[in-house]
């Protein structure tokens, strides 16, 4: 068995890394979160072509699959990028697989279409009803939503409606997570008009498995980042007349941190591979990933503020950008426990 | 707020240190792999008088607390004699309790005395196949017969059965299903383990070998009506006014147990070289022994505070169960350090920390284990619906 990205997936996973390190150093990001709006970023990662990639050309895509699009979510977490536009898009590409206008729309011409599911729990369920009126009602924590032109919305008993926030009777109130690197609203609608998208059944449970390797995969990065950054750290700062990083305990607690990035890689690209390769394990692939990743990531980040003492406190280092990233992403489409609970239930266990 | 030892105590614990320090590694080393019962040992705490620490003056004892109780059974395990020591002589210290406070004058007369100079050796018979934690469940039955009790049934893990006379034997004299409550029904004996209708099988088992722990095969055996302890029908409650005291001394064995585990590691510690200097200057062993001894310092006052409130006469469930789980949790998890610290030379039985890993691992799980104690601490003490 040979695991490994292909030269090309290296390939673009450090252009992508080396053009982010450039366009999105944590002072530009720190400035973007302050005034809280990243279009200049978003706009910057559509031109360059960065969000086409890892959907299919004929949806107007650059081609690539999950793999790319995880390889994207790592590069974005190791820069704190505010990504939630992005990550909503692509997780609405799939359910537009019937409309490539639309698609194309999205994926050549920067149209941010994000689907209106709340990020509270795991993508599921269809809230909002259809009346000879128009469609009503509201979703709580939207990812991107404030970021969005169109919204996908899932409708009880007959699929998608694809919704201009401009349109009357839509309502979206911005919240602020405590990690400002992300953006999340409230969506409401009353009445509104929108068109009908067809989409497969189960776009739904696929979408939550697409999430959930993303989020995990966002994790992975921001816990490089965490890695380095402490490592960095531990070597400058001196206690006792010798670097930190030589106390046993300091590094030991850096190897553990080093074992919990190891092992997020595999467990997220696997993951990736299964629910691209439409695996009979897929869902509880992606599960094990958004459970186990993105709760090792948080302990991670705990470890990393140990070991930065109280400088990692302090609003001026960077290090807050990480820590709150990781501590939302382990919560962000539901946390491991809930998870968990879905593995449980796919397991002969007593019920 | 006070804590000091009071004269007795400092006594107590001096003295027993220096008589269980005469038992070296090497004797409960042997025990342990002869599966032999330490007999010298147990003969020298008896003609110290200290099996009678807490019978009261009447029948020869002393008449002291449980605080004194578990600081003696604490510097027992701490000695070295680990749970072999400990399980020897527990049921001396304090397991005659349901007897003291609820048997009748000439049981009393007749038995502890005996308990006291050492000549009578005693086992609790509670546990059964079918019975373990949900011990109303037991079906050993005691039939009456006249001035008699005829029993039947089957025990297990009944620890030092073959080397006791008598059994402090739990049955019982209405079925579960014919009783009131499942609490009632339940009936306690003192009585002599009568190898023609008691059959004794010890079990092969993990560590603790110098005490024995037995399956009882029970064929009508005869108990006279004068072995009964207590009214019938009552064996239960008897049982559980010594359940919180029972905690209280099992925690103490397990923080003995940690201590001695703990000092080796220490010791070994600072003799061991490798990579040119003594192991214990690395943080990766220091510190979790540093850890162990906080959790075990942790884990006694809990302790103190536990055998105080009951000396006093205060409510003190909360603490004994919260005094057995941590005493517990910490005591093994010095054990395991202890072994870790060691190498490969803790897989030894050269080192004792092998052994006292086994015996600190059985404290989880027995008289009582972890999940109960918290079962205890979420319903009754936190209010929470009993989970079963
Ligand atoms: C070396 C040794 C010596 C012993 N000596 C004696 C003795 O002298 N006299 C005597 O009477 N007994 C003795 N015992 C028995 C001991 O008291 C029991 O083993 C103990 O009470 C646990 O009962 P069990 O083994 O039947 O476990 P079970 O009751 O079968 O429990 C098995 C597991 O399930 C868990 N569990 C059960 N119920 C619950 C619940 N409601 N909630 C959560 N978890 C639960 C337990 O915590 C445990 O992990 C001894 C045991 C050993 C190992």
């Amino acid at each position: 068995m040979r695991w490994e990205l292909s030269a090309e997936q290296q390939e673009f996973q450090s252009v992508l890394r080396d053009w982010l390190a450039r366009r999105c150093p944590s002072s530009r990001v720190r400035a973007w979160l302050d005034s809280g709006d990243p279009a200049e970023f978003e706009q910057d990662f559509a031109a360059e072509g960065w969000s086409a990639v890892g959907s299919p050309e004929a949806l107007g895509g650059q081609g690539g699959d999950l793999i790319e699009l995880a390889l994207v979510a790592e590069e974005l977490g190791r820069c704190a990028a505010p990504s939630s536009a992005w990550l909503g898009s692509v997780l609405a590409v799939p359910v537009l697989a019937s409309t490539p206008d639309v698609a194309k729309e999205l994926l050549a011409d920067n149209v941010t279409t994000v689907p209106v599911v709340s990020c509270d729990g795991p993508p599921a369920g269809h809230a909002l009803v259809e009346s000879g009126h128009g469609i009503t009602g509201s979703v709580r924590a939207v990812l991107g939503a404030d970021r969005a032109t169109r919204l996908l919305v899932p409708v009880r008993n007959s699929g998608f409606v694809l919704v201009d926030t401009e349109s009357a009777g839509v309502v979206v109130r911005r919240r602020q997570p405590t990690d400002r690197s992300r953006s999340v609203a409230d969506v409401e609608l009353a009445a509104v008009q929108g068109t009908a998208v067809d989409a497969e059944v189960g776009v739904l449970a696929d979408m939550a498995s697409r999430a959930a390797v993303l989020i995990s995969a966002d994790a992975l990065g921001v816990a490089e980042r965490l890695l380095a950054m402490t490592v960095e750290y531990s070597l400058q700062r001196k206690q006792f007349g010798v670097p930190i990083g030589s106390f046993q305990a300091v590094k030991h607690a850096a190897a553990e941190m080093l074992v919990t990035v190891e092992a997020a890689r595999s467990i997220v690209y696997m993951a990736a591979a299964s629910v691209q390769a439409g695996h009979p394990e897929a869902a509880l692939r992606a599960a094990a990933a958004k459970a186990q990743v993105t709760a090792r990531v948080s302990a991670l980040a705990d470890t990393a503020l140990t070991l930065h003492g109280a400088i990692g406190y302090t609003w001026e280092h960077d290090l807050q950008l990480y820590f709150k990233r990781a501590k939302l992403t382990e919560r962000l489409f539901g946390s491991p426990s809930t998870w968990n609970e879905r593995i449980a239930t796919e397991l002969a266990l007593v019920p | 707020m006070d804590f000091d030892l009071t004269d007795d105590q400092h006594t107590i614990r001096k003295a027993v240190a220096e008589l269980a320090g005469k038992f070296d590694d090497q004797y409960w080393m042997a025990k342990d792999r002869d599966h032999e019962f330490p007999t010298e040992f147990y003969d020298a705490l008896a003609s110290g008088g200290w099996l009678g620490i807490t019978t009261p003056e009447e029948y020869g004892g002393h008449g002291f607390g449980i605080t004194e109780a578990s600081i003696l059974i604490e510097e027992v395990a701490k000695s070295g004699g680990g749970m072999n020591a400990a399980s020897a002589i527990h049921l001396s210290i304090f397991g005659m309790h349901p007897v003291i406070v609820h048997g009748s004058d000439e049981l009393k007369q007749r038995t502890l005395p005996r308990i006291v100079n050492g000549d009578l050796h005693v086992c609790f018979g509670v546990t059964e196949p079918g019975a373990g934690l949900d011990t109303t469940r037991i079906t050993t039955f005691a039939k009456r017969d006249g001035d008699h009790y005829v029993v039947n049934g089957r025990k297990v893990w009944i620890s030092k059965a073959m080397e006791s006379e008598k059994v402090l034997l739990l049955t019982r004299t209405t079925k579960f299903e014919d009783a009131a409550k499942k609490t009632d029904g339940l009936t306690l004996f003192l009585t002599d383990l009568d190898r023609d209708h008691v059959d004794i099988r010890p079990i092969p088992k993990m560590g603790r070998n110098a005490v024995s722990s037995n399956e009882l095969f029970i064929d009508d055996l005869r108990i006279p009506v004068e072995d009964r302890v207590g009214e019938e029908g009552q064996g239960f409650r008897y049982i559980l006014d010594g359940l919180n005291p029972e905690r209280m001394l099992v925690a103490a064995e397990a923080l003995g147990l940690g201590r001695v585990a703990l000092d080796r590691a220490v010791r070994y510690g600072n003799e061991r070289e490798v990579f040119g200097r003594p192991i214990g200057m690395n943080q990766g062993l220091q510190f979790p022994l540093a850890d162990s001894l906080a959790r075990l310092d942790a884990a006694e006052l809990v302790l103190r505070k536990a055998t105080w409130l009951y000396d006093n006469g205060k409510p003190c469930a909360r603490e004994a169960n919260t005094a057995k789980y941590l005493c517990a949790d910490a005591g093994f998890q010095a054990a395991d350090r202890a072994l870790q610290t060691h190498g490969g030379m803790g897989y030894s039985e050269e080192y004792n920390v092998a052994r006292y890993f086994r015996e600190a691992r059985l404290l989880k799980i027995a008289p009582l284990s972890q999940e109960m104690v918290l079962n205890y601490l979420g319903s009754h003490v936190l209010g929470l619906p009993r989970s079963y």
